[in-house]
């Protein structure tokens, strides 16, 4: 048997970590995919390749978050070496070793936003987001990326580190906001001014089946791909829409989603959730390598599946060929999604770190700019008692821009723990402890 | 052949090795015979020291050979303790495809076709599925499986492989399978029983080539065993594996597989035994006529391959050592482009110039260098035309194509050192705290070993030991190598059950049983089951691997999946004396 697609696969079930002994993420989350690849021989396919998982540094870290009150205190070995090997992945392809690759690594990560005071729904870090600001500061030639979450939840920090950011598509499909963690990712969230139109969420009803997300993906995550034209395409691939996961209520299937990335073809794929570890993860991901292999998946096949079990109800699929309709349409009119231009757009809102029940409190200040992305500044106070302040400057940051973060920076105000300013294109993170 | 300077005599600063023998009593005598595809090489071992050796040409009759080697040791026969075989018969009838019709009946369930997975003079695939814990959700159908092995006897099948996917976590399919059609075929394997690891595909490969070979070996291991027993030896018999290890005739008689590819493993046991030290972390370079094989001892012993080795094309279960070939010897052939650039290999030609061969090889070189005694006027013939082209004087252009050389080998050795240190690994603790290996010196045997010395340990800026009796060390390897087994017990404590597939055994595994308990029970089964898996009485257990994972569902805890890997110690045996 020989790939079609050389596929590297990044491996790293951190069987010596986790949450807690009786938490999802805990040693035993990628045991039996790893029997389950082992056993089907997948390693042995011409083409598909295995490699070691790397370390992301605090640097590679400080690229994509503001660590309160630094990256030790907020992560572990297992948060380095999950975005080390989505970093590894990502340099695979890029380098051209491979055509794709895949970091089955854990702990996930699409839950992590821009300011870290703790951990959110399982994650530290973005693993992503460090991957992909990795890859934009050493491979300058990727300029647009596109982020397709598949994960069952919506990927709220993803979408938050990349709100401001047109040349960074982020699209989510994940269940209705309505009736899962985290309660957001609905099409009115379509990114920030500078960006409208360049976060596109897609919610689905419970009990979606293969149909309706294969449904979505074709009618609105290809075409709108079709339009974006990125340069490098990333799946979140959680795995927890299938119909055996205990903490979501989706009917997905593990050859549905061999056919997603058949039809997504995604430079690289990210583990992300996916908590049915005996009855969807081995099938699930042995579907997933042979098709970004280009290798025939038809006859993977969960023990319990039934093609009626995860046949979708018609008004489900109803409502769902409606709501694509209409977010393809947000789409193709996304010029008239932005705001009226002016110097400052601020937003306030409060965020739960449930991992670690934390409360923050966050308002964050665009700087409006026809020259840039515009610089960022957030004030941050979280349940914790640390109040920092987070100053971001986007890659190709004008210099009226970079005055206004240096001003900000210099001249906090408030009573801040910390004052935090990074810089993308200096690649420097600079930390003023008050 | 001694190395020539001071720091090659006595490398890596390790202290001269004691002398043998180590145990009093009555004198042992150990015969090592190594059958190669050309040569036989032979070596009779007394009180830990070498006594006699020898080399013939193999012969079509791989007996009349062994024979012929025994003859020429001149062994104190009636006091011979222990006689090792290392031969290519099952690599030749594999690659050859000599063997009688075999066939494979398989029940796969889900996951990748199993069609692609065919091999075999017949491949019948039949239903039935067990899930990563052993668990059957399709069961067999017997009608169906009676009709598979219907359709093999009618194509001629003596021999049947009965493999099922994760038949290491529950052999119910393949035991079925057996009971229902074992009894129409002269020889039958199961998956389970070749190896605990997971690899379904490779299950089927390692379980149908035991089961070709087996009619083959089984005669060869009759016919040599009578011989041996006529020229007046009353020793066991064993037989060298691919991993380093060897086993017991009965053992190999059930497991012939595993002595496939036997021969880089004779020559780096052989290395072992003649390194310096007997712990110490290096490379063994076997350098050929034709190619060169470059293997790596760490903490004193070889580096297996991770997964299995390859043979005619199809992967298998079966334990070898981790080497590379590359297409560099001392007959290869020497060539000059049109810019200049200097390249040996991989072509080979036949002799070296000097020896009457046409083209000219690293061996004219080194003649021509006054390092070897040849025909240095047929060498120069050779290669003056070579060094025009490179628009060099003779002796410097020699120089070159020996640093040519040695680089080629040297530039594989560190592509495979990298590889080996690339190995992914699945914890913190272990991408934290890198096991790296990292040689500090060079073996080198073979035939241009002690001429290319000096140059291997320049290139390699490590120190370079050619031992003594280099030319037999395939055979050394063969004759002081270890008995060796593994066996693979996996508890799943929700389910209550222990299976260890290299022995069929099963037995409950209560809730309470811990990692320990595992570890005890898979020592206790290696004991107990020593002769049944070819080992000697003496051999020592140790756990090669554990893991255990508490299972949780819901938010409970139900249970522990715990897996352990038992092997008796390989290596080279205590009675080895050394060179001394």
């Amino acid at each position: 048997m020989k790939a079609k697609r050389r596929t590297g696969l990044i491996f790293f079930p951190a069987y010596d970590w986790e949450i807690s002994p009786t938490h999802p993420e805990r040693k035993e989350r990628l045991l039996y995919t790893q029997d389950q690849v082992l056993e089907e021989g997948v390693l042995d396919i011409e083409g598909v390749y295995e490699f070691k998982a790397g370390v992301a540094s605090e640097q590679d870290i400080s690229r994509v978050h503001f660590c309160v009150p630094d990256v030790p205190s907020r992560i572990t070995a297992s948060h380095n070496i999950s975005a080390g090997g989505c970093i590894e992945a990502a340099r695979l392809v890029l380098d051209g070793v491979v055509d794709n690759a895949f970091a089955l690594v854990r702990p996930p990560g699409h839950h992590a936003m821009r300011v870290v005071q703790g951990a959110r729904g399982f994650c530290n870090i973005n693993i992503e987001a460090v991957m992909l600001e990795w890859v934009r500061t050493h491979y300058p030639g990727v300029k647009k990326i596109a982020v397709v979450d598949t994960d069952c939840h919506h990927g709220d920090g993803t979408q938050d580190i990349y709100w401001h950011d047109p040349d960074v598509l982020y699209i989510s499909i994940h269940q209705d906001g309505r009736t899962l963690y985290p309660g957001s990712g609905f099409p009115s969230e379509f990114g920030g001014p500078k960006a409208a139109g360049y976060t596109i969420n897609i919610p689905l009803p419970p009990l979606t089946g293969d149909e309706g997300i294969l449904w979505a993906v074709e009618h609105v995550v290809l075409p709108v791909l079709e339009d974006f034209g990125p340069d490098l395409v990333i799946n979140s691939a959680g795995q927890d829409n299938h119909f055996t996961d205990p903490i979501t209520n989706m009917s997905f299937s593990a050859l549905g989603y061999a056919r997603l990335n058949e039809l997504l073809k995604p430079h690289v794929c990210v583990l992300e959730g996916g908590y049915s570890i005996e009855g969807a993860l081995p099938y699930v991901n042995t579907g997933i390598i042979l098709a970004l292999a280009g290798l025939d998946y038809s006859y993977v096949r969960e023990p319990d599946y039934d093609p009626e079990r995860v046949r979708q109800d018609p008004r489900v699929t109803e409502y769902i060929q409606r709501l694509c309709e209409q977010i393809y349409d947000m789409w193709r009119n996304r010029s008239a999604l932005a705001p009226e231009p002016r110097p400052f757009y601020e937003r306030s809102r409060s965020i739960f770190y449930d991992t670690d029940s934390i409360t923050e409190r966050q308002h964050e200040t665009l700087a409006y700019c026809t020259a840039c992305n515009g610089a960022l500044r957030i004030d941050s106070r979280a349940s914790t008692g640390y109040r920092i302040l987070a100053v971001h400057l986007p890659r190709g940051a004008c210099s009226a821009c970079r005055s206004q973060a240096r001003e900000w920076f210099d001249h906090p105000g408030g009573p801040y723990y910390a004052v935090y300013l990074q810089d993308l294109d200096a690649d420097e993170f600079t930390v003023k402890i008050m | 052949m001694i190395a020539k300077s001071d720091t090659m005599r006595r490398p890596f600063g390790c202290p001269p090795i004691p002398c043998g023998p180590r145990r009093g009593g009555e004198p042992s005598v150990i015969l090592g015979i190594d059958v190669g595809g050309t040569h036989t090489d032979a070596v009779c071992i007394e009180d830990g020291r070498i006594r006699s050796y020898a080399k013939t040409l193999t012969g079509d009759d791989l007996v009349a050979s062994v024979v012929d080697a025994i003859e020429r040791l001149d062994a104190a026969c009636p006091k011979v303790k222990r006689v090792v075989l290392s031969t290519t018969l099952s690599t030749n009838v594999i690659v050859e495809g000599k063997h009688p019709p075999t066939g494979v009946v398989c029940s796969a369930g889900p996951g990748i076709d199993p069609g692609t997975f065919s091999v075999g003079t017949c491949f019948r695939h039949v239903a039935g599925a067990m899930d990563h814990r052993g668990r059957e959700y399709i069961p067999i159908d017997p009608a169906e499986v009676m009709d598979a092995a219907s359709t093999l006897e009618r194509a001629g099948c003596q021999g049947v492989a009965i493999v099922s996917k994760f038949s290491v976590r529950n052999p119910a399919h393949e035991d079925a399978i057996a009971s229902l059609v074992g009894s129409r075929f002269r020889h039958v394997c199961l998956g389970h029983t070749l190896s605990g690891a997971l690899n379904f595909p490779r299950r089927i490969n390692t379980t149908y080539l035991n089961a070709a070979v087996m009619p083959v070996q089984e005669r060869f291991i009759s016919a040599v065993a009578s011989a041996v027993e006529r020229l007046g030896i009353q020793a066991p018999l064993y037989f060298l594996k691919a991993d380093g290890g060897t086993y017991t005739q009965d053992a190999a008689r059930r497991f012939p597989v595993e002595t496939i590819l036997s021969g880089p493993a004779a020559s780096v046991m052989g290395a072992l035994a003649l390194a310096p030290s007997r712990d110490a972390s290096v490379l063994v370079i076997d350098i050929g006529g034709t190619t060169t094989d470059i293997g790596v001892l760490v903490g004193g012993l070889p580096l297996l391959d991770t997964w299995g080795v390859a043979i005619g094309g199809l992967k298998t279960l079966v334990r070898g050592l981790k080497v590379i070939s590359i297409g560099v010897g001392g007959d290869s052939c020497i060539s000059v482009e049109d810019d200049g650039t200097i390249a040996v290999g991989p072509r080979r030609d036949g002799m070296p110039a000097c020896m009457g061969g046409p083209s000219a090889t690293p061996m004219d070189a080194l003649v021509i260098l006054g390092e070897y005694a040849g025909d240095t006027a047929r060498a120069l013939d050779a290669v003056r035309a070579l060094a025009l082209k490179a628009g060099m004087d003779i002796e410097p252009f020699c120089r070159k194509v020996i640093g040519v050389m040695v680089d080629a080998v040297h530039g594989a050795a560190k592509a495979f050192m990298e590889e080996i240190n690339a190995h992914p690994v699945y914890t913190i603790y272990e991408m934290l705290h890198p096991h790296v290996v990292k040689p500090e010196g060079v073996v080198l045997v073979g035939g241009p070993a002690a001429l290319l010395a000096e140059y291997v340990s320049r290139s390699f800026g490590l120190p370079c030991h050619v031992p003594e009796h280099a030319g037999v060390a395939n055979a050394l390897g063969a004759a002081l190598s270890r008995t060796t087994a593994q066996i693979t017990l996996h508890a799943d404590t929700e389910l209550g059950v222990l299976f260890c597939p290299e022995l069929g055994f099963k037995a409950a595994a209560p809730r309470s049983m811990t990692l320990e308990d595992l570890r005890h029970e898979g020592l206790r089964l290696l004991r107990e089951n020593a002769s049944y898996l070819g080992l000697e009485d003496s051999a020592e257990a140790q756990v090669i691997q554990q893991q255990a994972f508490t299972m949780v569902r819901g938010f409970s805890t139900v249970g522990a999946n715990m897996r352990v890997r038992v092997q008796n110690t390989p290596g080279i045996i205590d009675s080895w004396g050394g060179l001394g």
